[in-house]
């Protein structure tokens, strides 16, 4: 089942590739890209909130640090793109150990947690609003230069086949944790933290990791925003938003789940391009269709859509097994 | 329960398919008619800022209808230009999107973007086709340094327009035997105004203007007394505020409850003192507030024409509507120039000819090697008598500067 589903979501993969390769409309083509960040962003959120059960509020500080250092290091130091990218997602990673540290440390879970990280994002936004090294309120640019490289083609498609290659990766990342026993103390202190503890996991230095890599893929999504966009700010790479995109693609698409944030994101930001075509020119309805069909979704597949699917093949099989 | 099962299957079946199909055949539904040209409007017609995307839209639906009426585009047998709105959604990656979709849906030109995070992304996916670009009245400075040879601006930077309002503040206050001599600056923690402030700081010290206080405050704020008491007791002749409408109307509002008057308030990109909505709803508070802002050229009769038909919408005229206005008037005359409606063409023709600057008092607009309309300017406009009158410079002006406004 789990295999399966890999190799279901691989071959969406390589469908999206090839459809690439062949010819896809600007517009179109700009949809996928952003949908595999937002995509690699919810699989990082996936992996301590769907997997872990610490549900973060504030994954735009791993975002907005993977890509400030993405655009900083290119630009003010003129760093290599590919090492910048290392270096982003290493830092990404060191920021959520640090919230982690400090998070955990003093034993905060459930909302308070969440609250926690939403406050560490806050403080961030500010901080990047106000320095001058992050280029203050205005933002920063990355300076157009195509070549592998400055990870940056004229032709766009190739950087679409390197997230895809990315949000593949992160698809395997996640099937090693469903697999190995690190996984398997994460979903247990997810489950019940004091009994997992009992039995002897070290539920703090789960957690540390579990943030780390989470952190990591996440700073991932934001280095590759950048460099997708070229422009950052304060509210871009450090606003609620990018969170709110993150833990919302991987609960609709289904929390915990190997594809659920692949479904998620697909779905939704699908959604929200074919309600604007359906909007007849009226501002605004395209967010109230979409809106409307999110509650739906929530009210019919309170466990994501990948819950919703896997219930009605229970459903099934028990009613064939009845019948 | 098996049939309910198979149909909200078949239906889920039926939604993503049409849903997928839609996606993958959207691009080809806007083609065929002919001979039309489109042209391509990037603005924020949903979320924060779809105020100004609106009114935006009202101005280039006004130009496109009054080009069309007149026989569309002469070197193209006439073709009629029909607007596409691209929806930026207020947001940046929105904007790059928005774009993409006008260039799939056959837009030959696009413009708009309002603010510079959002002009920043559209304009760079417009580049990337070599498809010309025209950003309106987004001011950031970097919009013009990066190189992008099919990008536009027609609006003045934000360096180009402080240096005017700093000229203009002197030249206001020498006439007024140089009745501000203390000046408190209030500024949004943002982009908007932590830029002006910092600019503030270094230039006004040179030109004999004594800072007693810079105060900032974030956006949202949701009270000023704290920065109003502080005014109170710092007395400063001018006041320079740089934040956006809702916090502008609540330091005006404050500052008149607890009667500070400074002898003016003099905003650069305030927003709100060239507001009609500001001027209506608070006109107390508003009389005598000073901003220099993109504006539309009071003394040509197409600007009253736009107000007439803002105000027919129930909207409040701002700057959005003759700026975009404006916009779709050079992207037409560019079109007739290039004869064509190929990229390489029209942006050839953009950079090398002037163009009539429609209702904004530009003169004739003409972009430098950098994309820049050198030409571009924005004017002092001042609350009087329950009114909007720009004020300065005199070739523009509806009447005099009042400063000291309570004097």
């Amino acid at each position: 089942m789990k295999k399966a589903e890999l190799l279901c979501a691989l071959a969406f993969l390589i469908v999206l590739g090839l459809l690439a390769l062949v010819g896809l409309p600007g517009n179109i083509l700009n949809l996928f890209i952003f949908m595999m960040i937002i995509t690699l962003t919810a699989q990082g959120w996936n992996l301590l909130g769907g997997y872990g059960g610490l549900s973060s509020f504030g994954h735009a500080a791993f975002f907005g640090t993977g890509a400030y250092a993405m655009t900083v290091l290119q630009t003010s130091f003129g760093i290599n793109a590919w090492v910048a990218l290392v270096c982003g997602v290493a830092l990404g990673a060191l920021v959520g150990a640090f919230i982690g540290f400090l998070s955990f440390r003093a034993g905060l879970k459930g909302s308070y947690f969440a609250l926690i990280t939403l406050a560490f994002a806050e403080v961030l936004r500010i901080l990047a609003n106000s320095w001058d090294f992050t280029g203050g309120a205005a933002g920063m640019m990355i300076k157009l230069q195509n070549g592998f490289a400055y990870l940056q083609f004229s032709d766009r498609r190739y950087f679409f086949l390197i997230l895809l290659v990315f949000v593949a990766l992160a698809l395997f990342l996640s099937r090693w944790l469903e697999r190995s026993a690190f996984g398997a103390y994460l979903i247990a202190l997810r489950e019940n933290d004091q009994a997992a503890q009992a039995l002897g996991v070290d539920i703090f230095r789960v957690k540390m990791q579990a943030i780390t890599l989470s952190a990591g893929l996440t700073a991932l999504a934001g280095c590759l925003y950048a460099q997708n966009f070229l422009f950052i700010d304060a509210n871009v790479a450090y606003g609620s938003w990018i969170s709110i995109e993150a833990l919302f693609a991987a609960i609709v698409g289904g929390a915990g789940t190997l594809i659920g944030p692949l479904i998620g994101a697909v779905l939704l930001l699908g959604l929200g391009e074919v309600t604007k075509s359906f909007s007849g020119g009226i501002a605004g309805l395209d967010l109230v269709v979409f809106g409307i069909i999110l509650v739906l979704c929530v009210a019919f597949a309170p466990n994501g859509i990948r819950g919703f699917f896997a219930n009605l093949k229970r459903r099934r099989s028990a009613a064939a097994e009845a019948a | 329960m098996k049939t309910l099962t198979n149909s909200f299957s078949r239906r889920t079946v039926l939604k993503a398919g049409g849903a997928a199909a839609t996606i993958l055949a959207a691009p080809g539904l806007v083609r065929a008619q002919a001979p039309i040209v489109k042209i391509g409007l990037v603005q924020p017609i949903t979320g924060a800022f779809a105020g100004d995307g609106d009114l935006a839209r009202i101005g280039a639906e006004y130009a496109v209808k009054e080009i069309n009426d007149a026989g569309g585009i002469k070197a193209l047998g006439g073709a009629k230009i029909q607007l596409l709105i691209g929806d930026s959604r207020s947001n940046a990656e929105a904007g790059a999107q928005a774009t993409e979709q006008l260039k799939t849906d056959g837009a030959v030109i696009v413009v708009g973007g309002f603010a510079s995070g959002i002009a920043m992304t559209a304009s760079q996916a417009a580049a990337r086709y070599e498809l010309p670009f025209i950003i309106d009245g987004a001011v950031s400075d970097g919009l013009m340094t990066r190189g992008l040879k099919s990008v536009f601006r027609f609006g003045p930077s934000f360096g180009a327009s402080a240096d005017v309002a700093l000229k203009n503040l002197v030249a206001i206050n020498d006439a007024a035997g140089k009745a501000a001599k203390t000046v408190a600056i209030v500024h949004e923690d943002g982009l908007l105004g932590s830029g002006l402030a910092k600019l503030m700081q270094q230039r006004l010290p040179p030109l004999g203007f004594q800072i007693v206080e810079t105060i900032s405050h974030p956006t949202p704020a949701r009270d000023m007394s704290n920065v109003v008491l502080r005014l109170r007791s710092l007395n400063p002749d001018l006041i320079i505020p740089s934040m956006y409408f809702n916090e502008f109307v609540l330091l005006a509002r404050t500052m008149q409850q607890q009667r500070v008057k400074p002898k003016g308030i003099y905003a650069l990109f305030g927003g709100a003192a060239s507001s009609y909505k500001f001027v209506s709803e608070f006109p107390d508070a508003a009389e005598g507030v000073m901003d220099v802002n993109h504006w539309g050229d009071p003394k040509n009769p197409t600007n009253a024409k736009l107000m007439e038909a803002v105000k027919a919408t129930g909207k409040f005229y701002a700057y959005n509507t003759p700026i975009n206005y404006s916009l779709i008037q050079i992207a037409a005359q560019a079109i007739e120039m290039a004869k064509s409606t190929e990229s390489g063409a029209l942006v050839e023709a953009l950079a090398k000819n002037e163009f009539d600057s429609g209702v904004m008092p530009y003169g004739r607009t003409k972009f430098d090697a950098t994309g820049q309309n050198v030409n571009a300017l924005p004017l002092n406009t001042q609350v009087q008598g329950g009114d909007i009158k720009v004020v300065y410079p005199e070739q523009f002006a509806q009447s005099k500067p009042k400063f000291p406004a309570n004097g």
